[in-house]
């Protein structure tokens, strides 16, 4: 759990030992100590799914990982190109994992079909997305196969399908895939065409019980310094020690300004969430819906959020103010916790925050994969104009 | 806030190890009764039966003559708030408890140890076997795969060789359907006829692992909670005849007595709602936030149209997550006068009178709730107002048998979301539904016997 890891002599020549825990930088391992900070990182890039399985997963983690020893966190720079590598994250509902969850060996296995189909023998694990349970599911995989995690993801927060990453903009094959169920079941894919991928896959995980560990993006470490998002799973961590740390909404919004741009655009109570706001496109997962807001200071908007499987648009009095691929997420002002999507009631005092994604989702290609026109929404995003 | 000033006499008791506490409430007056020190501390063999008495047990006769000396002939209801003798019983007197034997439904065995258990010691210290048997559905209740017929009548014989009989059974999806939970309850009540039987699907509610800990907290707490309100209903009864019992649940609201002694696990929690909704009764105030110091820090609980906020989590101190929902508390430091506490928009209220008795308060006051957390699958707009239309129907069934008179329940919250990466049309929903207290004794008497 070291973080900014160094040493200063002292003006008496003693050596002064400076390895706190910090909020910016690199880190070189992930411990059991560093699983409550990855949890609640891996909530704010995704607020999708709250605490239901929240105990179980984190206990088998640090179990894990007391049992196994840490694991190595490496960027890709410091690690041989020619390193064969793998991407796992949780492809479903989390909290289809929550009502089943995991045996054990899904995420393990999942990788090991890879290596026998390939012929390949993996020597790291990255994040297919650095965010919500699909960042704890690596780490897992990487202790129990005892191999280096890599700093570095495809989305850097999450998106609702399997090929809207870096990865897939570099050209790097989605396939051959494997989803690997609670049901002991599992399904390999093969298709030259990573949309075509989603597709065939969704059906598969529902009748695999909602969820599956899902290994793809076989590829080098070369590759990957080029093709991925660097330093994700850091600063996921990093995010996370700050939400230990500070519940003051105010204060929390200064700490994660100054690490991630993140923003509060408003503060108001929910007076309303409704469902089928928006024509629903079957093929992504989770209708449409909304939820309004009621500012309670400054100049007393009406919020209204755009939600999907992950918030996509925020408008203020009717003028869209923030937009996917900013990661969009709410704060419990009264909690002191993040306000999840699948829990939100009518009555809750939330801050609607927003952070910059990674600069790649604001490319041309970027933002007709994963922006608002993606989401039937077809405004120009408000940094655009 | 209900009950108030035209309103009967109303008595709210906490019990304690120890020291118990009552008042009685007449309008705007409160009167604090102290019962005489118990000389036991959690089990004290004093029955006359020579059978183990919980803590709170040996001064009932006493603390009731006391409350009716009061309340005379006025008395409306008494309501017992049993969470703090629930959970010392946990905490520290789990050797009193059963052991319980939880059978776990699902596709494939745990791999991993750390998987097979409880994350929480102190439910997993309760557990002296396991078993697991293929079976269980998923979230919206399509079976996964047949339950193992086999494996259940081998499990069976080892509960009935090994003596078990306090059992829970918690299986996937079981929130959506119950069958495979039914059909293992089934088998082990015709191999272990003296089985007492938790099973999950009874509380609904998010996670495999959260409803199997609520399951075998049940379980365990079934005959100490049985024990404990058949004297106070037979106590209560011989001193007031007619004078319902109510037991305070998590919930902030409360049940009959005999729907807690069927599901005792409703109850914990109980005194951190009754204490937020005690205070804002003496505030005169439906909406606004209650600052508790405690002695690990001040926290605070609101209350949103006279009623406690709850969610379903993980109640202070035990490790896992239970589908009860129990009062939202979260530490603040700030105070009435000068806020430096959490953001709140609502009027901020320190309590600043003896704990216990605004737990009697907020018991006195309390109404018939009840809490359903479910998944359903929509299509379109009508569907989803037909989905709710059914589940609040239900819940209203639910809260006449815990203890509301018919026709006055309303859902006092209802919030549906759609549950991200699942399949379009996937809604979570979650209901409070409130009633006005049943004075009707006849139709109490037929909900009693049919709780139990």
């Amino acid at each position: 759990m070291t973080t900014k890891a160094c040493s200063a002599t002292g003006t008496a020549g003693a050596a002064v030992d400076l390895r706190q825990p910090g909020y910016v930088g690199a880190i070189a391992s992930i411990s059991s100590e560093d699983v409550p900070a990855l949890f609640e990182g891996a909530k704010f890039y995704s607020p999708a799914v709250g605490d239901a399985n929240k105990s179980s997963l984190t206990s088998w983690l640090m179990g894990l990982l007391d049992r196994n020893g840490p694991v190595s966190l490496r960027r890709p720079e410091a690690m041989a190109p020619d390193t064969p590598c793998i991407s796992l994250c949780v492809i479903g509902s989390g909290s289809a994992m929550a009502d089943l969850p995991p045996s054990g060996n899904e995420f393990s296995m999942a990788v090991r079909q890879i290596e026998r189909i390939s012929g390949t023998r993996f020597g790291a694990i990255y994040p297919l997305a650095a965010a919500t349970v699909s960042a704890l599911a690596p780490v897992v995989a990487a202790s129990q196969l005892g191999v280096p995690l890599i700093d570095a993801d495809g989305m850097g927060r999450t998106f609702a399908l399997i090929h809207h990453t870096a990865m897939y903009l570099a050209g790097v094959s989605l396939t051959p895939l494997v989803a690997q169920g609670p049901t002991g079941e599992s399904v390999l894919l093969q298709t030259p065409a990573g949309p075509r991928a989603d597709r065939l896959l969704r059906g598969n995980v529902d009748a695999l019980g909602g969820w599956a560990a899902l290994a793809a993006y076989s590829t080098t470490v070369g590759v990957l310094r080029r093709a991925a998002l660097p330093g994700t799973m850091s600063r996921l961590i990093n995010v996370g020690r700050v939400l230990l740390q500070y519940t003051d909404p105010d204060q929390l919004v200064i700490r994660l300004a100054a690490i991630i741009g993140c923003r509060r655009i408003g503060r108001g109570r929910i007076v309303e969430l409704e469902h089928l706001s928006r024509p629903t496109d079957w093929t992504i997962p989770a209708h449409p819906s909304s939820l309004v807001l009621q500012e309670i200071d400054g100049l007393g908007r009406q919020f209204r959020i755009e939600l999907r499987s992950e918030i996509v648009a925020v408008f203020a009095d009717g003028e869209l103010i923030a937009a996917a691929p900013d990661l969009l997420c709410l704060f419990d002002a009264s909690r002191g916790v993040l306000a999840t999507l699948d829990s939100l009631e009518p009555g809750d005092l939330v801050d609607v925050l927003a952070t910059p994604a990674d600069a790649v989702w604001y490319s041309p290609e970027g933002m007709a994969m994963v922006g608002l026109g993606s989401h039937g929404i077809p405004l120009p995003h408000p940094r655009r104009r | 806030m209900p009950h108030r000033a035209s309103g009967p006499t109303l008595a709210g008791v906490s019990l304690q190890v120890g020291l118990s506490r009552a008042v009685v409430l007449r309008g705007d007056d409160v009167v604090a009764i102290r019962s005489v020190a118990s000389t036991s501390s959690f089990i004290a063999p004093t029955a006359l039966d020579g059978s183990a008495v919980p803590a709170g047990m040996d001064d009932v006769e006493q603390l009731i003559r006391r409350i009716v000396g009061v309340a005379g002939n006025s008395l409306g209801a008494v309501t017992l708030d049993i969470s703090q003798i629930l959970l010392d019983a946990l905490l520290h007197g789990s050797n009193e408890l059963p052991r319980i034997a939880v059978i776990r439904i699902v596709p494939v065995a745990a791999t991993d140890p750390a998987l097979a258990r409880s994350p929480a010691a102190l439910v997993e210290r309760l557990i002296e076997h396991r078993f697991t048997v293929s079976g269980g559905h998923d979230l919206l209740g399509h079976e996964l795969c047949p339950l193992d017929g086999e494996r259940l009548r081998e499990v069976t014989a080892q509960l009935a060789a090994a003596g078990a009989r306090d059992i829970a059974i918690v299986g996937a999806g079981s929130q959506a359907s119950p069958l495979h939970e039914r059909a293992v309850a089934n088998e082990v009540q015709r191999s272990v006829p003296q089985a007492r039987i938790s099973v999950a699907s009874d509380f609904g509610g998010q996670g495999l692992v959260a409803r199997e800990a609520t399951a075998t907290l049940d379980c365990a707490l079934g005959p100490l909670t049985d024990r404990l309100l058949l004297r106070w209903e037979s106590t209560l009864a011989r001193i007031a005849p007619g004078v319902p019992l109510r037991v305070a649940r998590g919930d902030g609201g409360h049940s009959t007595s005999s729907r807690v002694r069927a599901l005792p696990v409703v109850a914990l929690g109980a005194a951190d709602a009754m204490q937020v909704a005690g205070a804002a009764h003496l505030a005169h105030n439906t909406d606004c936030r209650v600052l508790l110091p405690r002695r690990g820090g001040q926290v605070a609980g609101d209350v949103r149209n006279g009623l406690t906020a709850i969610r379903s989590g993980e109640l202070a101190g035990f490790g896992v997550e239970l589908v009860v929902p129990t009062a939202v508390l979260t530490p603040d430091r700030g105070d009435a006068d000068h806020g430096l506490g959490r953001f709140t928009d609502v009027p901020v209220i320190l309590a600043d009178r003896d704990f216990d008795e605004l737990a009697c308060v907020g018991a006195a006051v309390t109404q018939p709730t009840s809490w359903l957390d479910e998944f359903a699958f929509i299509e379109s707009a009508d569907e989803l107002n037909r989905v709710l239309e059914e589940v609040q129907e239900r819940a209203n069934a639910i809260v006449i048998a815990n203890g509301a008179a018919p026709g006055s329940a309303r859902m006092a919250e209802v919030s549906t979301v759609a549950v991200p990466y699942s399949p379009p049309g996937t809604i979570r929903i979650r209901v409070r539904v409130v009633g006005e207290a049943d004075t009707d004794p006849r139709r109490l008497e037929v909900f009693d016997r049919m709780a139990r």
